[in-house]
């Protein structure tokens, strides 16, 4: 850069204050007073009374939360076969030769992602209804009306149900993500490899896969930390239900602390998400790190 | 330079803000406990003064729920909304700042708020959640208001009991119209077509008709659980009166020693358990709300719904206006008595959930408190009743002498009839007790319909936290 125009290195770190304190306002103060809070019973209002870590060997002790964290953790996995592994499948048939009108693939594939998520949740709502739901007169009308359910009120589907909204929405998002990394990848690459005779699948195993192995792993990160606070489609559909067979964390929390008004358990729930988060976008990390490495990925 | 100094500056002015914004908070949480300790002196000095609003210039805020979509076709936001205007009309002087929510939106709102200890200077105040914003001293005692209100002859007492603490302190004026959260919606016509003059009164003759419905592929009731909570307040509390009778509640509010393991309460748990597996109510009704489930009624895919009142009125307006025969076909019943429910019968729920409510640091200012009592009697008081029995048939706190019936239809008649006097009132059990206790027996609740929990374990979850939180 000209000297002449560079601005000077504390007009830099000056502008640059302006999105750190914002951050630490509305991120790590937040967190901190969280972790303050969370060592008080807190019923809502002024008054507070100190008790250490009670609400933590609560929190150990509770298994509708354990269950929520269960529920977490198979949405985080649901997710990442199906947000990131259809997204990465996409994004090569995309790239593909065969394929024409790519831009119109790219615009509708990322085009749920634009949708909030409480509408998104109303739409499936409209798919899985007992009585006029799309799912159930496909049933019927194929022959197959005794499998007719009341989808959303099914303990053991309902995970899996309230799950499909979240990968539907998000692959476009990564498939968006995926292609911009694809694209800075140099076209001669795959050319050569086609002309030694790699199929479609080598390809894919075997060179793009390692060369855009950073961006996965981003992608991966984002969508553990996504699903780990994931929270209004599953709020729309069943709020949790039928009973907690439907719960996650972070619908735990927000329970505990506004509809049984109990902020300091609250707080020690926020916390454990936290934690919890990290260890699972850490040791993912780690994880695939070392799957990565078996591949001959460096 | 010059460029350096305004980015300097501008930098300055946003942290000096966010630190202001932040301090604030906390400089606010201090006067809140010395409010309380002022609150009673202030209190009886405003009480002397007659509550004349006159004098008083400057701001108060109220946060209420009667947006203007609510209040078509619902009597009590209307009434809310009309009070409001007038009110503010007669006292140019004060500068009333509303704020408005939809309902669910307000019951978060409220209690964040009411958790940072910055409650609006009057607000509704929901019965449950009274004692345990009482304690904090987040909300001021009223009762001195109560008595020296102009319109203290005709409150009618049996309301003001959620809003009470242990020590028989009211916190606040109830507000809105009183109506039944469980009534019995059916259509005459589909029943007489079943071989059934009325709604039946016991449970075994809704079993019979059941199978007449289900041969046309017509739901018998109508319910929808889908939030969780209509299950406790549209159904489950007027069943339990069935089994235990009033004074089973009653002990449970004053922690009389009655409990929800108590034999008649899990009876009435397993009851409904067998009801809901009897294939009486649509199959799915814990997966929708009340208000997919009004809608099969009005499609006349149901024979019949229960509901609250809000519930009635929308399914009132909307045949009214698509199809006036259904309408003129609608009758009210309150829920048939199961054969070993012999505690009470004819019950259905009834109460006012929300009262207006003062903010005690309103205390600190004598002559806006003033107003904002004066403002709480008008939101509840003779002119509110006149105009929701006039307009819609309904009744509010103070008891309004003569309501003339005679101009509203059969119908709007019937239902008030239904509401006031034909049937014997009970407690909304969730306008008592408190939300940690709900919560978990709603969830449970949930559960237990499907058949995937037993009653006796819901019971003993819910008394655990009852222990626990109350």
């Amino acid at each position: 850069m000209l000297k002449s125009i560079k601005p000077k290195g504390r007009t830099i770190f000056l502008y640059l204050c302006i999105p750190v304190i914002w951050y630490v306002f509305s991120v790590f103060i937040p967190l901190i007073t969280a972790m303050f809070y969370s060592l008080f019973e807190w019923k809502g209002g002024p008054n507070k009374s100190f008790i250490g870590i009670t609400n933590y060997v609560a929190l150990i002790k509770d298994s509708v939360f354990w269950i929520s964290f269960s529920h977490n953790i198979y949405l985080v996995l649901l997710c990442i076969v199906g947000q990131v592994g259809i997204a990465f499948v996409f994004v090569l048939m995309i790239n593909s030769r065969l394929v024409k009108l790519k831009g119109i693939h790219r615009t509708f594939g990322f085009f749920p992602s634009t949708v909030s998520a409480v509408s998104i949740g109303f739409i499936w709502m409209m798919i899985y209804d007992y009585k006029r739901g799309i799912l159930n007169w496909f049933l019927t009308i194929t022959g197959n009306s005794e499998s007719v359910k009341v989808w959303l009120n099914e303990p053991s589907l309902v995970m899996l149900l309230v799950s499909i909204p979240l990968v539907w929405q998000f692959i476009g998002y990564y498939m968006v993500i995926l292609l911009s990394a694809i694209s800075s990848v140099d076209n001669e690459i795959f050319e050569v490899a086609e002309l030694d005779g790699a199929n479609a699948f080598q390809r894919a195993i075997y060179i793009v896969l390692p060369l855009i192995k950073n961006t996965i792993l981003v992608c991966i990160t984002l969508c553990v930390a996504g699903n780990m606070k994931a929270f209004d489609h599953i709020y729309t559909m069943t709020e949790g239900g039928p009973g907690t067979s439907s719960m996650v964390m972070a619908m735990y929390g927000y329970k505990i602390s506004f509809a049984q008004m109990n902020m300091g358990y609250g707080s020690a729930i926020s916390v454990g998400i936290f934690v919890l988060s990290l260890l699972v976008i850490g040791g993912m990390q780690k994880f695939l790190n070392i799957l990565m490495k078996d591949k001959g990925v460096a | 330079m010059k460029k350096k100094l305004v980015s300097m500056l501008l930098c300055t002015t946003m942290v000096a803000t966010l630190l202001v914004g932040c301090g604030s908070k906390t400089e606010e949480a201090a006067p809140a406990a010395e409010a309380t300790e002022e609150a009673a002196p202030a209190e009886e000095a405003a009480s002397a003064e007659e509550a004349e609003a006159a004098g008083y210039e400057g701001e108060i805020s109220i946060m209420h729920f009667s947006t203007s979509e609510e209040s078509e076709g619902n009597g009590g936001s209307d009434g809310f909304r009309t009070m409001i205007a007038e009110w503010k009309n007669e006292n140019k002087t004060v500068d009333l700042k509303e704020n408005v929510l939809a309902n669910d939106e307000y019951k978060t709102q409220i209690a964040t708020l009411a958790a940072a200890g910055d409650l609006p200077d009057v607000f509704l105040l929901q019965g449950m959640n009274t004692k345990a914003w009482a304690e904090q001293g987040l909300v001021m005692d009223m009762s001195d208001a109560i008595k020296n209100s102009p319109y203290a002859a005709d409150y009618k007492e049996g309301f003001f009991t959620p809003f009470k603490d242990a020590d028989g302190k009211i916190y606040a004026l109830p507000a809105l119209t009183g109506g039944t959260c469980t009534a019995v919606v059916y259509d005459k016509q589909m029943w007489k077509d079943a071989g059934y003059e009325t709604f039946p009164t016991t449970w075994d003759d809704v079993l019979a008709a059941k199978e007449k419905f289900a041969a046309d592929s017509i739901d018998t009731i109508a319910f929808g659980n889908g939030g969780k909570w209509q299950a406790n307040s549209c159904y489950m509390s007027t069943l339990g009166n069935l089994y235990t009778g009033k004074e089973w509640f009653e002990s449970i509010i004053n922690k009389g020693g009655a409990k929800f393991t108590d034999e008649a309460f899990v009876n009435a748990l397993t009851f409904s358990q067998e009801a809901f597996a009897s294939g009486v109510f649509n199959a799915d009704f814990n997966a929708i709300t009340n208000e997919d489930a009004r809608e099969y009624y009005i499609a006349g895919d149901a024979a019949a719904f229960i509901g609250g009142n809000w519930d009635v009125s929308y399914i009132m307006a909307t045949l009214l206006a698509d199809d006036e025969e259904k309408y003129n076909n609608i009758g009210f019943a309150t829920l048939p008595n199961p054969a070993d429910a012999t505690a009470a019968t004819n019950s259905q729920n009834i109460g006012m959930g929300y009262g207006v409510a003062i903010n005690s640091k309103v205390a600190e200012d004598p002559a806006k408190l003033a107003a904002a009592i004066n403002l709480a009697y008008k939101l509840t008081g003779a002119d509110f009743s006149n105009f929701v029995a006039e307009n819609y048939a309904l009744s509010g706190l103070t008891a309004v002498a003569d309501v003339d019936l005679s101009a509203f239809d059969q119908i709007t008649q019937d239902f008030y009839n239904f509401s006031y006097v034909d049937t014997n009132p009970c407690e909304i059990y969730d306008s008592y007790v408190n939300g940690a206790v709900w919560d978990v027996f709603n969830t449970g609740l949930q559960n237990m319909l499907n058949g995937d929990e037993e009653p006796a374990k819901l019971a003993a979850d819910t008394q655990a936290a009852y222990e626990a939180n109350y």
